[in-house]
């Protein structure tokens, strides 16, 4: 059930008739309904995988108070390693192992050893790293006495597997989520009219620019060879706005739905490609992972103490894992690697925390200085995008030389029958768009509210791709 | 709550206003539209006069060379659509008929196309902008699945076929930007591709026994007076031996068979598709057995 589906159309009024008129008595009714709700909607994906979800929220809700419980820091580790072990050993057969057995077996033929991989025939549960590191955080969190453990088991459940984030977050954290779930939710009108225009700014996002862009960088990504330098330049700048759509669109949604319900989500996206460096291009893309990835991982690991060394280990650290955590694929890991290399400057001349501020632009030299940085910070940007959608490293690294020897600069017919440049335009647009409204969650609500919405419906139902191309690219993470 | 239901209910009611505006405003530009398609040309069209007309798929579009009938004098036109089947095909006569047109002979391309009385989704498409304006095409689609939805939700049709008829389309339509559709008398010639792909298996393709769509086009000639013949194109040297052919002749007596008229694999663009050397050879090949005086 995808959010831009009709399935999903009837859904979500359904639930929010019942949600605020059937079973609106109580907390403890308002989440049940939520849960229900959740495990119907994780059922329409794959009703066989609803199983380990209940299994990874029984277990972290378990060992979560059993670490709590435990009287010796003996007994504390055994549930701690016991919840980590088994919530990475899931993610590791379903995600991992078909990956790890692979290029075991091609590492041992290329030394001349002959061996044939034993590869499992399982499809990856979708949602899988969103709802298993969403546990991790819960564990790790009262292991480390952050927080209480969650003694109602309904409550937890719903922090696990609430619908709006379950299949592609955001990542959320219990400080954040459980407390909400844990009162009685009172209807607030002006918290759903804004979940209302979120939900419709995503849509735009979703089947207007990225399903748009989508059929083009299809088209370009899948035909490399014949194309020319433009046209891989293009085909970078499609793929990146269509990658950006797809996500922040789906993370729009989600934060707007959940807002119907009266539950605040974490933010996850904060018009990153208006960023001045990669450091804060990392604060402002898919936020609730990378903060995850600072707070449990870098973090643990020493973070920015024990000098520069230190500092640059644990970066390169970070974005490897995060890279890898997108897939079992070379490509994911090269795609880490580069933006760590990205990092390396900003650490040595310890300035990656130099852009902070809003951005303001003025008639003067400094305006101009903040537009070649963010141009900038977008194209290395779109070059690492490049290793992320190309099937191979080898692809990709074509498709860059290309870039560089093809030499050629003019207009290509694509495969989908269009000529490339006619979505110069709606990019154009969208970007103006979100530059003058870089300081609001998103663009519709305030003045005017009900004009701007009748140009996002328009735009959607005009300029929206419903034919070619549904599905959300993170779903598959 | 109350404010907020009056709120959705606001942005409904703009929703539904936005579709009919915007369906209203397609359908307007399509209906300018002579220089896009066959299907819009052949709808905008008034009374016109033909000798001979083609239609089919893209193995008519790319095989018949209209003109080598006009320098004989006979008035002609391909009508054959890439990518469509005989629900369209016969949309298409009916549309002419309906329009007045007066046709002597139709030459029909039948044979891979009788293996399915499905519509192509992408050239159908072409002619839902005009569904509420014309009861045969309303008819024609009237026993598809989804024909309620096409018909009477507002803006639907250009939603689902935003491929053919999206926005991309009625902006080319409204500006009257010019196709090559029309051009060459409707017929488009190939070239041979150094890469083409000269395999096709057609081993396990059937012919329908009673392909509808190909017995209505039948009886619409009966019915009009129309001098029909019904032919099967040739296909490249691959082919041979998979006995598809053959199958139609049984199936379908009266088609005649020009599958072997042009063999050599150099006179196609490829495997199902003549090249515009093999389209001339087989053209003049269906004049001369039918026109010659």
């Amino acid at each position: 059930m995808f959010f831009n589906s009709l399935a999903f159309a009837v859904f979500l009024p359904v639930v929010f008739f019942l949600y605020w008129f059937v079973f609106n008595k109580s907390k403890s009714t308002q989440n049940a309904l939520l849960i229900v709700a959740s495990y119907c909607f994780y059922s329409c994906w794959d009703w066989r995988f609803l199983f380990l979800l209940v299994f990874s929220t029984f277990l972290d809700y378990y060992t979560g108070i059993q670490i709590e419980k435990g009287k010796s820091e003996r007994s504390r580790k055994f549930w701690f390693w016991l919840s980590i072990l088994v919530n990475l050993g899931f993610l590791g057969v379903f995600k991992y192992y078909n990956f790890f057995a692979a290029s075991f077996s091609e590492l041992l033929n290329s030394v001349g050893i002959q061996a044939s991989p034993i590869l499992l025939s399982v499809i990856l549960p979708v949602g899988i790293s969103f709802y298993t590191f969403h546990g991790l955080s819960y564990v790790i969190d009262i292991y480390l006495k952050r927080i209480k453990a969650e003694y109602n088991f309904v409550d937890y459940s719903l922090f696990v597997s609430y619908f709006p984030l379950l299949v592609a977050g955001p990542i959320e954290r219990a400080t954040h989520l459980l407390p909400q779930v844990k009162v009685k939710r009172e209807f607030n009108f002006q918290t759903a009219k804004e979940g209302v225009c979120q939900i419709i700014w995503g849509l735009v996002k979703k089947v207007v620019i990225a399903d748009t862009c989508a059929t083009y960088a299809n088209a370009i990504f899948d035909n490399y060879t014949s194309m020319n330098s433009f046209s891989l330049i293009l085909g970078a700048i499609y793929f990146a706005f269509q990658i950006y759509g797809d996500f922040s669109g789906y993370s729009d949604i989600a934060l707007g739905v959940s807002k119907l319900f009266g539950l605040d989500l974490l933010r996850n996206f904060n018009y990153p490609y208006f960023s001045r460096d990669i450091a804060e291009f990392w604060r402002r893309w898919h936020i609730s992972l990378s903060s995850w990835f600072r707070d449990y991982l870098y973090i643990p690991l020493g973070g920015s103490k024990g000098g520069i060394w230190m500092k640059i280990r644990n970066t390169f650290i970070i974005f490897v894992v995060s890279g890898f955590w997108h897939g079992a694929n070379w490509t994911y890991l090269a795609w880490g690697f580069i933006n760590a290399v990205y990092f390396l400057p900003l650490l040595l001349s310890n300035s990656n925390r130099n852009n902070i501020d809003e951005i303001h632009l003025k008639f003067n030299f400094d305006s101009v200085k903040v537009i070649i940085s963010i141009l900038s910070t977008f194209l290395i940007t779109c070059v690492a995008w490049v290793f992320f959608r190309a099937k191979t490293i080898t692809d990709a690294l074509l498709y860059l030389k290309q870039i560089i020897t093809n030499k050629q600069f003019y207009f290509q017919y694509l495969e989908n029958d269009r000529y490339n440049y006619e979505l110069l335009i709606i990019i154009g647009l969208f970007v103006l768009i979100e530059w003058n409204n870089r300081n609001k969650v998103e663009p519709l609500s305030g003045k005017g509210n009900m004009l701007k919405i009748v140009i996002a419906i328009a735009a959607i139902i005009a300029l929206g791709t419903f034919s070619d191309y549904k599905e959300f690219i993170y779903f598959q993470f | 709550m109350k404010r907020f239901l009056i709120y959705l209910s606001k942005i409904l009611v703009l929703l539904v206003l936005v579709s009919v505006l915007l369906d209203g405003f397609y359908t307007y530009a399509f209906f300018q539209a002579k220089n896009r398609g066959k299907a819009e040309a052949v709808f905008n069209s008034v009374q016109q006069k033909y000798d001979v007309v083609f239609l089919g798929s893209s193995r008519a579009n790319n095989h018949f060379v209209a003109q080598l009938f006009q320098d004989k004098g006979i008035k002609s036109f391909n009508y054959g659509m890439s990518g469509g089947h005989l629900f369209e095909a016969s949309l298409m006569l009916k549309l002419m008929i309906k329009r007045k047109y007066v046709i002597k002979n139709i030459i029909l391309e039948a044979d891979l196309n009788l293996s399915s009385d499905d519509e192509s989704e992408a050239v159908a498409a072409m002619f839902l902008p005009f569904i509420h304006n014309s009861e045969i095409i309303k008819k024609h689609f009237e026993y598809k699945e989804d024909f309620n939805e096409l018909y009477y939700i507002p803006f639907y049709r250009y939603l689902k076929f935003g491929s053919s008829i999206g926005f991309r389309e009625m902006f080319f339509s409204a500006i009257d930007k010019k196709t090559n559709a029309m051009d060459n008398l409707g017929f488009y010639p190939l070239v041979k591709h150094k890469n083409a792909n000269m395999k096709n298996n057609i081993a396990n393709l059937n012919p329908l026994p009673h392909n509808k769509y190909y017995e209505e086009i039948k009886n619409i000639c009966k019915a009009n007076n129309i001098n029909f013949i019904a032919v099967m194109t040739p296909m490249c040297e691959n082919v041979v031996g998979m006995n598809y052919f053959d199958k139609v002749k049984k199936a379908y007596p009266e088609i005649y068979n020009y599958e072997n008229v042009v063999a050599d694999d150099k006179y196609f663009s490829s495997c199902g598709h003549l090249n515009d050397a093999g389209a001339k050879m087989l053209t003049a090949r269906i004049l001369k057995d039918f026109f010659s005086k």
